[in-house]
This record gives C-alpha cells, structure tokens and sequence, in this order.
C-alpha cells in the first residue's frame, strides 16, 4: 500500500496531498451542512447526475442494491430535503458528523475514486447520551465541476446492520 | 434502679431526633424535641414493631407497621390500630448527658391535658338511668364500650360475649399465636382492669338468643332477660363451613378463635403434610406460618385467583409469587370434593386431579355474618345487618357495627367488610351515635395482613377492572400499585411501604385526580410492567391469566396499557402465539434455492435455522446446540454441507439432525458418552413447515393446518395476488429495532385513519387521501388483515377533507415525480396493500416496492424488524432501479417508513412515561370488529384483539 502512495516524494505526491486535502475539506462543509440542517445546500455538493446511497454493508458485501437512502440524480436529494424539511412527522434531534481516514484510491479519467471513515452521533432531546447512529464508510467518486469538486456518487456504507428505530437525516 | 446513662442522645437532631436504647433489657425510645426529652417503651403495643424505626410527628411517634400512633409525652395511644399505652419513663440531663429512669414514669408539664389510663371523665357514680346492651365479645363490642364512656355516656354498659375469654383482637391469631411468639392473652383488648374502671358489666360465656326490639328485650342463653335503652350487634362473624363430606373430621382446622388457634398452631408444630383450603388472606397467613414451621404446604384454591374477593387482580398476583417463592404449592382452579381418613392422615379428593393426602387440613373459605338473632326480629338483612353511616340499622335504638354489618359505603354499594379497622372505627362511630354525639363512619377503609415476611396493606375499596399503575420497589419500601378508575384514585396496595400507605391514606380519601397523583409521584418513568417477577414463577401464574387480568368494561372499545408493557403478558404471547398455532414467516425461497443454503431467522423471538437439504426440501429447526445450548449457527446466511457447533463440535445435518459427536466413544476406552446414547434422540427441536408463493413459514405446532385455511379465502386471494407465481429476486434487507410493543406494528397496519393524517407526503403527493377507495380487510378471525386502497390523482383532495388534514400542503411538487409512478403489474384493484399476516409478518405492496418485514420481538417493549425487499426474476434493469427508488418510501428511513416507527416508539414512551392507562379504540361504532370500507375505522384493531384475547384466555 505505501509504495503506492510513497508519499512527498515526487510531484505527483505533493498534487495527490493536495487533493486529499481538498476532499477532507469538501467533507467538513458536507459534514457542515447536515450538522446544521442545511439540506438544500446538502444537495448542492452533489452533480446533477449524481447517485447516493445508503445501504448496509450486509447488503453491500453481497451486491444487493437495497438502500435505506436510494437516490438517482440531484432532484431525488432535493426531493427528500422537502419531504424531511416540509412533510416528515419525526421526534427532534441533534446529528453530528465524524470523517476520518480519507484516502484517495485512484483516478479514472476526471473522476477521482476515494474513501472515508464516518461516524453519526445522535443525541434525541430525553436521554442524555450520544448514541453512535452509523458506523461506516463512504466510497465515493468525484469530479470538477467548473472546477469545484462535486460528488458524481456518494455511498455510505454502514457496519451496524440493526439500525435504532429510524434514520432522519441523510448521511 | 436510678439514672442511667444514655450516651449520645443530647446528640440527635434536635427536631423530632429519636434512638433505640436498651436499659436492663429493657427496650426504650428516646426522643427528642428541641431541648425536650421524652423515653418511652420501644415496642408497639399493637405488634411486635420498633417504633425508633417510625416517624416522629407533632409530638407522636407513629409505628411503623401499621402506623398506630402514641404520644411521646404521655405514651398514650391516639387511636386506631393501637389501644394499649405505651409506657413512659422519666429524664434529666445533667452536665449536658441525658439519664433515663425507667422506675418512673414520666413527669408531665402539663398534668390535666390526657389521662393516662382508662378513667371515664364522666362520674359513673352519677347513672344517667339508661342501660345500652352489647351484643359480643369481640374487637368492635370491646372498642363500643369504650366508645361510650369516652362519650360520657354514664349509664349502665352491658356485655354479652359467649366466649369465655375477656374481649381480644383476631388478627395475632394467624400470626404470632401460630408462630408461638406471642400468647392469646397478649391479644385481650379489654382486660379486668378496664372492665372494672369503666364499669362495664361484662357477662361472659352468654349467648344472645332473642331480640325483641318492641319491648326492647334480649332473652339470653340461660333465660335471663335484659332489658335495654339502646343495644349494639356486634356478633361478628364464623367460619363457613366446608359443606363436603369429612369436613367434621378431627384434622380439619378452621381459624376465628384463640381456642382454634391453640389447637391448629399444636398441629402444625407436629409438621407433615398441610393441605390448606381458601386462598384468601387468612389461608395465606396460615400457609405463611405453617411454613415457617417447617410444614410442606400445599393451597387450594377453587377461584382462579387468590383473594380474589378482596384484592385487585394485580395485587393478588404478587401474593401468588411470594407465597410460591417462600415454597407453598398454590393451585388455583381447584376444588376439594371430600375429605376421607387415610390411615392417621386424611385423603383430599380434587375435582380434577389427583388426590392429596395431608396430616393437617384448615378450612379458610370465608365468614358467615351472625346475624341470625337481627334477622328474628324483623331487621333488614343485606349479606349482614344493615346500617347507615351511624351504624343505625332498620330497628328503632338497634345498631351494628363490625363483620356482623352491611355499610352503604360510596355510592351506597352496600359493603361488609371484615377487618380489624372497619370493626374498630365503625363501632366508634356507632357507640358516639348512641351516647347522643353523631358520629358517621366514613375514613377510608384500610386493611392489612403480614404474611412470609412481607407486610401488605390496602387502602380504599378499589374493584378487580380498575386500572393499575405499579410503583417499583425502592430504597424507600417495596411495590406500590395505586388503582384508578381512569380518573380518580380508588385504592392503594402497598408491599412492605407503610411510608406509602401513610402518604395515600389522604389521597384516597380525597379520590385524587389521576393526573395529580402523577405529579406527586416522582419516579414514574420507569413504572410501566414488572420486570421483577421471576420467569419461573410468572409461568406459573400464568396458567390462569384471565384471573389477574381484567380487561376493561368497555370492552373492545378499549386496550389497557398492560397489554403492550408487562413483561408476563409477553412471556405469554411467545408461549400461546409464537410457538403455539400459528404460521410463522421465516424467510423466502429465493434466498436459499441451492442444497446447503441456509438463513438465521427467528420465530418469535426464538433463533431458527432455515435450510435446504439435499433432497430440496426445507427444513426449520432450533438454532441452539442440543449439547451445551450455544447458537451454533452464526452467519446470517451462507451454504454448507452440514453445521458445526463450534464449542464441541457437534455436527448437525441440513435437515437438522445430530450428525455427530466428536470422542463419543471416549479415547482409549475411557470416557465419552454412555453406550446407551441414542443421537437422533436429541436433535433440535424440528418445527413444520410450509411455503406458498415462494414464502416460508414454520410452526412449532406440528399439526397446524393448512397455510391457505390458516389465512382465509379473502386473505389468500390478496397474498397471490402479490405472490403471483413470478420468481422472487432478493434486493436486499433493512434491519432495525423498535422500541414498542410488537403489536403495535400489526395495529398501526391496521389503522388506515393514521395513513391520511401521519404521513403527509402521502397525501401531499395524492397517493392516498381520505376519499380514495380504500378497504380494511380482516379474516374471519380477525388476526390477519390487508390495508388495501387504489392511487388517486395529486389535487383531487375535497376542500373539506383537506381541513380535516392540518398537513395537506397542496404547494409541494417533487422534482422528480417519476418516483411515485406506479406501473400496474398486478391482478388486482389495488395499487397499494399492507398486508399484516399473524403474527409476524407484513407483505408490503406499495405501488411497486415490494418487501416483507419479519417482526422479532424481544421483551414487551421493543422488537427487530427484518425488511426483506425484492422484485422478480426478469425484471428490466429499468423497473428494478423504479422499485428501488420507489423504496424510498419505505424502510427505517422512508418517507413513510420513519413516520410509523417513530410514532410506535412515541406509544410505548407514552405508556412508559405516564400514568397507567387505556388506549381509545371507539373510530367506527357501525363495525364492532372487521373489515371495515371506510378508512376513518379501528374496527380491524378491535377483531385483532378479539382474537387475541381469545388466544391468551384474557376475559
Ligand atoms: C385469624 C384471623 C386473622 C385476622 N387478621 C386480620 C388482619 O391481619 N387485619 C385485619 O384488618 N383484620 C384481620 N382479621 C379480621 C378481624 O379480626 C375481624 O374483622 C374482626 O375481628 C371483626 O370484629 P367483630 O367484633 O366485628 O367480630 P368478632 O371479632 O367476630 O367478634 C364477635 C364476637 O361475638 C360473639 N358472638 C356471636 N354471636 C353472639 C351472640 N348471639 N351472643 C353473644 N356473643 C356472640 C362471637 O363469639 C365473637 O366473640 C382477622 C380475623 C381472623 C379470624
Ligand atoms: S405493630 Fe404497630 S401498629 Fe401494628
Ligand atoms: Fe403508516
């Protein structure tokens, strides 16, 4: 693994630090915006084509397509962003985000194919722990768009299979 | 003997400080009131209890068992349940040390203010001329002529008692006399000294024989006549006897007198075999002490239920557990039709069952009032004497009091009760009514027992339908179950909580509101259910649950809480429905088509293997070694040959056969298992199987009946309809927990009224609105159901309907509206279906997301749902991308989905966090139960419950 990466050494390395930066700060304004319940802003950090998923990894490792969270295409975000702000009945909560151990795989063409660790916390106003809601990964591809980065597809992929009674917000 | 020293009591608080001391074996209380010291005797007068364990109060202590009260100045005893002074002893202090003498009574400031002994404050010597007569011997005769002179009645008291010993109190009888701790004489409530000083001319081992209420004479058994001004009945009550064969014989006790007591505490002091018959507090009490000395105790009771007269279901439940923990035999349901001499012992015939032989046989079936002489003269009789609140009764100058009287009670129920207190205060009351003061009878009727080890007491009259709300034991005293009747506070049962019972006394007698009563008791949230019933015992309870639950009057119309919170009821449904006769979902065909597949599944809670064997058949068995229990199975699927449990390695086949063990034989000839070990004796256990449209379902009942018959006509024909022949395709799975009771999700399945108004995106977007045609369907039974409606267009809301919904939004519009298309696949009407099969199953049709949902409970309050979603063999990549974001819907994180989960965990919070309560189930009076065509109905939550009921034997 490290030779592939055998890192600062050339330019290549210092170009593929510098987009691994750029990809932990993309998931601190994501991870931003879900913490404060901007969805619509959410929903812009993804192309028009986009797809995101939520899905176990039982269903994951076994190549089944079932997500708790399916979307095909930025209006389906947009979509769920009216249904949670506008229509869904659910008890208050308070989220946070938790990415760690981002890496960039490879390059295909423009798209950068890279990965995180991401932890949910979530806090429900009568008990005073944070419960950890996801445990997981996201496996993602991204691209340039007029040269800010976007998501063509976002994963996540999340290890406890047995989900606490209902998952709100998107990840 | 002089001062003596008692060392650190200028120490104690300075407010109302008390301590235990002993002097010369003496036990006394020493008390503190600012720079004030009392000492008094330690011991209750009433029963053996210390009262430095009370509270100090206004200048009394109160004892802490039953709350009798005495003044720490006086030592006097401030009335009910204590009669008898405690004494009270002199103290100094001197150099800042505190010295006691128990040679001399205590000084008091203020020597008018209370009288020490009993010392009528009217001159007797003066007669008024009149002459009252009471008829008795017992607590409420001792305690009337009492009455009467502390009224300043200062004519003639008459006596009559056909006991020969001086008046005494009943309830030491089953207790300390058994036991041997305490004599009969200590239990006198009017002694020598007192019939002297309060002249009372006491004429024992007379019985009443007539009344003539005209002359206003009373014949007596000698042929003696007495004439009278006013006469008090206060004959109490006897035993019933026991109207079988062999009743009379020699080891059969009964239990009202201290001679009874002698003779039966002699008989079980010999041990051996007792058979006591009536499970009602004086046959626990006797069980309680019987066991204490050492007897084996078998309890017959021929009711469902224990004390079932005279306690709520739920209390009589927790007495049932103490009485089998402290290891008494309880069967209910069991009556004794003839008691036969067997050698030195006797045989008891039981109606059902074997018979029992016992050395020792005591009769507890209840009381018979003796109000034979009252009902010779003309007097009105209900069950007993009856009287008003004064203790008047029909007959001019007549009065009652006591087990012999019917009291109006609240709403003029017309009650007799029999205990210790109603027979103290009622007789007060009358006896001031004669003396010319006006006294009724209305304090809060309060009862107790003591019975292995625990001390139970009971306020108020509550009835076996009222709702219950269970206060766990604390540091502070045990259980507490406070009875309601939906509104206001009925009654109180506490176990070992006199603190309790001291806090309730007013709120009974105020009937407080439910919801005050909330706010008074602090620690609700964690009330709901009671973990604390062992399983072992909880199973026995169980053979006759309808006796300690009592559904609500209402009927269908209402579900009480405990239906969804206690953790018996549970245990029950996993006994009756889970493994009982019931087709249980366990998985679908299409995740195991090859030999070897298997899934972990669960029926009930129960782990399961699902696996298909080599000849293609599928096989469900337990998923627990039949060696040391371990869940050998561990991956949630996979393909094998054959499952190896993974601690010794025993071998299981597909078809759940014990395949192999490994050393059977032992190494070297030594060890490993008998020879005699036959392993196809101990497979796990195999449950039946059946599958019908590519579904699996077990059953612990190898004879159920066919899937087809188990569902009904209506609701197969909608199950094909979904299950249409087509090969399922797995898509994947969601899984989550749900904090609520398992039912909970069968009724929000069968509450169509919830769909318009919970879920606004559905009628936001139209797909489905109270107008749309729509049907609830039920089975015969009620158990299955299928929600069913047909798509409408988005706008075709009414003006009207939309009124009703406060969260119809007719703005929204989705971007991507294609999510919601609906491609007509099916044979059917209906675009949509929720199908809810008994018990664990839910087939969700919406539109075309597929998927069942395979309920797994796990205790009353919280339970797995395992969604399986799928589409069919050959679809196009385009429809299985439709069905997937159509799944958007659905699932823990659906639109849909989230709403129904987070509104079933708001339920039970409900329940957990609040008073204890029934659900409202009254939507759609025309259906009692069933299918209903309106969705504005409950009508299918109220066949489900009918059904259920049934199922669990719950009146
Ligand atoms: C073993 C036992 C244990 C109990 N334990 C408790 C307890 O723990 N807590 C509690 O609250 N209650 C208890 N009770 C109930 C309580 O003792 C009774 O409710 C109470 O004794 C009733 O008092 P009474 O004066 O009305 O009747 P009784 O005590 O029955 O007195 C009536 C007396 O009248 C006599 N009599 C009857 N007919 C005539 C006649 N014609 N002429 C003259 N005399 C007559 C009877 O022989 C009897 O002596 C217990 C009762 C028993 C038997
Ligand atoms: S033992 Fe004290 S009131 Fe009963
Ligand atoms: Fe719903």
């Amino acid at each position: 693994m490290l030779k592939e990466n055998e890192a600062n050494q050339g330019e290549a390395g210092i170009a593929e630090d510098t987009l691994l930066r750029t990809i932990e700060k993309f998931n601190v304004e994501y991870c931003l915006a879900l913490d404060e319940g901007r969805l619509y802003d959410w929903a812009n950090f993804f192309t028009q084509d986009c797809r995101y998923i939520i899905l176990s990894r039982e269903n994951f490792d076994a190549g089944l397509p079932v997500g708790l969270v399916y979307c095909e295409g930025r209006p389906m975000l947009e979509d769920r962003a009216t249904a949670i702000l506008e229509t869904s009945m659910f008890a208050p909560r308070y989220l946070r985000h938790f990415v760690t151990n981002t890496f960039v795989h490879y390059k295909e063409g423009d798209e950068i194919h890279s990965g995180s660790n991401y932890l949910l916390t979530q806090v429900l106003m009568d008990k005073p722990n944070a419960t950890m809601h996801q445990i997981g990964r996201y496996v993602d591809r991204f691209v340039h768009e007029e040269g800010v980065l976007k998501l063509k597809e976002r994963q996540c992929i999340y290890d406890n299979l047995l989900l606490e009674n209902s998952l709100v917000y998107p990840v | 003997m002089g001062w003596t020293l008692v060392e650190g009591a200028t120490e104690l608080p300075a407010d109302h400080g008390v301590m235990a001391v002993s002097i010369s074996g003496e036990r006394v209380a020493v008390f503190r009131v600012q720079d004030e010291y009392f000492a008094t005797g330690n011991v209750c007068t009433h029963q053996f209890a210390l009262l430095n364990d009370g509270f100090v109060e206004d200048g009394c202590v109160e004892c802490p068992l039953h709350q009798g009260r005495f003044d720490i100045r006086t030592g006097k005893a401030m009335g009910s349940p204590v009669t008898e002074d405690i004494p009270t002893y002199a103290t100094k202090v001197e150099d800042g040390q505190l010295y006691v003498d128990l040679d001399r009574q205590a000084e008091l400031a203020d020597t008018q203010s209370v009288a020490l002994e009993d010392k009528p404050s009217a001159d007797l010597e003066k007669s008024d001329g009149r002459r009252f007569v009471i008829l008795g011997g017992g607590q409420a005769a001792a305690c009337a002529a009492r009455g009467l002179r502390d009224a300043n009645f200062t004519g003639e008291i008459v006596l009559i008692a056909d006991e020969l010993e001086l008046p005494y109190e009943r309830p030491p009888l089953s207790k300390d006399v058994l036991l041997g701790t305490a004599s009969t004489q200590e239990a006198t409530v009017l002694d020598r000294q007192a019939v002297e000083t309060l002249k009372i001319d006491l004429r024992c081992g007379l019985s009443a024989v007539q009344l003539n209420t005209g002359t206003r004479t009373i014949t007596l058994s000698d042929q003696s006549t007495v004439e009278y001004d006013s006469v008090l009945i206060a004959t109490g009550a006897r035993p019933r006897p026991l109207p079988i064969p062999g009743a009379d014989l020699p080891q059969v006790h009964e239990l009202r007198t201290g001679e009874d007591a002698i003779s039966l505490k002699r008989a079980l002091k010999r041990g051996g075999q007792v058979a006591i018959i009536g499970g009602g507090f004086i046959g626990m009490e006797v069980a309680s002490a019987a066991r204490k000395l050492g007897c084996e105790v078998t309890l017959l009771e021929a009711e469902g239920r224990l004390c079932a007269r005279a306690l709520h279901p739920r209390a009589a439940r927790y007495l049932h557990e103490i009485a089998e923990a402290s290891g008494v035999e309880v069967r209910t349901g069991t009556r004794v039709s003839a008691i036969e001499p067997h050698g030195s012992v006797v045989q008891l015939n039981l109606a059902d069952s074997e018979p029992l032989l016992a050395d020792t046989v005591v009769v507890g079936i209840g009381v018979v009032p003796n109000c034979e002489l009252a009902e010779a003269a003309g007097i009105t009789i209900r069950n007993g004497i009856l009287v008003d609140r004064f203790g008047r009764t029909s007959a001019n100058n007549v009065f009652a009091a006591g087990d012999v009287a019917t009291w109006p009670g609240s709403n003029n129920a017309q009650l007799r009760l029999e205990s210790w207190h109603n027979a103290q205060e009622q007789a007060l009351s009358a006896a001031k009514t004669m003396a010319g003061i006006e006294t009724a009878y209305d304090t809060v009727p309060w009862f107790w027992s003591d019975q292995f080890g625990h001390n139970i007491q009971m306020l108020g009259l509550p009835t076996p339908s009222d709702e219950f709300y269970v206060q766990p034991a604390s540091q502070d005293g045990g259980e507490v179950i406070y009875l309601h009747d939906g509104e206001r506070l009925s009654g109180v049962v506490a176990f070992d909580n006199t603190a309790a019972i001291r806090k309730a006394r007013i709120w009974v007698s105020q009937r407080l509101e439910v919801s005050t009563l909330l706010g008074f008791l602090k620690t609700a949230s964690d009330s709901a259910g009671d973990t604390r019933v062992s399983p072992e015992n909880r199973r026995k309870l169980m053979n006759n649950p309808a006796q300690y639950y009592v559904w609500p009057e209402k009927g269908l119309r209402r579900i009480p809480d405990w239906v969804y919170t206690d953790p018996a009821i549970y245990q029950l449904e996993v006994d009756k429905i889970f493994h009982g006769s019931t087709w249980n979902y366990v998985g679908l065909e299409a995740e195991i088509p090859e030999a070897g597949d298997f899934i972990r599944s669960n029926v009930g809670p129960t782990p399961v293997v699902v696996s298909r064997d080599e000849d293609g058949e599928i096989n469900v068995f337990l998923n627990r070694c039949s060696h040391r229990a371990a869940e050998f199975c561990r991956e949630l699927r996979g393909n094998n040959k054959e499952f190896v449990c993974p601690y010794h390695q025993w071998t299981y086949d597909l078809k759940g056969n014990l395949s192999g063990i490994p050393f059977r034989r032992g190494v070297g000839g030594k060890g490993g298992l008998p020879s005699n070990f036959i392993a196809s004796d101990h497979s796990p256990q195999k449950l039946a199987v059946t599958t019908r449209g590519g579904v699996i379902f077990a059953s612990f009942d190898l004879n159920m009946e066919p899937l087809e018959d188990y569902l009904g006509p209506r609701i197969t024909e909608e199950f094909d309809a979904t299950f249409n022949g087509r090969k399922l395709k797995v898509l994947g799975y969601y899984r989550n927990t749900l904090p609520g009771n398992w039912k909970l999700y069968h009724e929000n399945l069968k509450d169509p009224y919830h769909a318009t108004l919970l879920h606004t995106f559905l009628v936001s977007f139209g797909l489905l609105v109270a107008g749309n045609e729509a049907e609830m369907i039920c089975d015969e039974t009620g158990r299955h159901g299928v929600m069913a409606s047909a798509k409408s267009d988005a706008g075709k809301v009414s003006e009207e309907d939309s009124k009703e919904m406060r969260a119809y939004n007719a703005e929204l519009k989705l971007k991507a509206p294609e999510m919601l298309d609906f491609e007509d696949e099916f044979d059917s009407r209906w675009s949509v279906t929720m199908m809810t099969l008994w018990p664990n199953l839910i087939v969700q049709r919406e539109m075309n997301t597929l998927g069942v949902r395979q309920i797994v409970p796990n205790g009353p309050n919280e339970f797995v749902m395992n969604w399986t979603m799928f589409g069919f063999e050959g679809d196009t990549d385009e429809q299985q991308r439709h069905r997937l974001r159509q799944g958007n819907l659905m699932g823990p994180a659906g639109f849909l989905g989230m709403e129904d989960n987070e509104a079933m965990k708001f339920v039970q919070d409900g329940m957990k966090h609040s008073l204890a309560g029934e659900h409202l189930i009254e939507m759609d009076p025309n259906t009692e139960a069933g299918t209903a065509d309106t969705l504005i109905s409950e009508a299918a939550i109220r066949a489900m419950y009918k059904y259920w009921r049934k199922e669990l034997g719950i009146g």
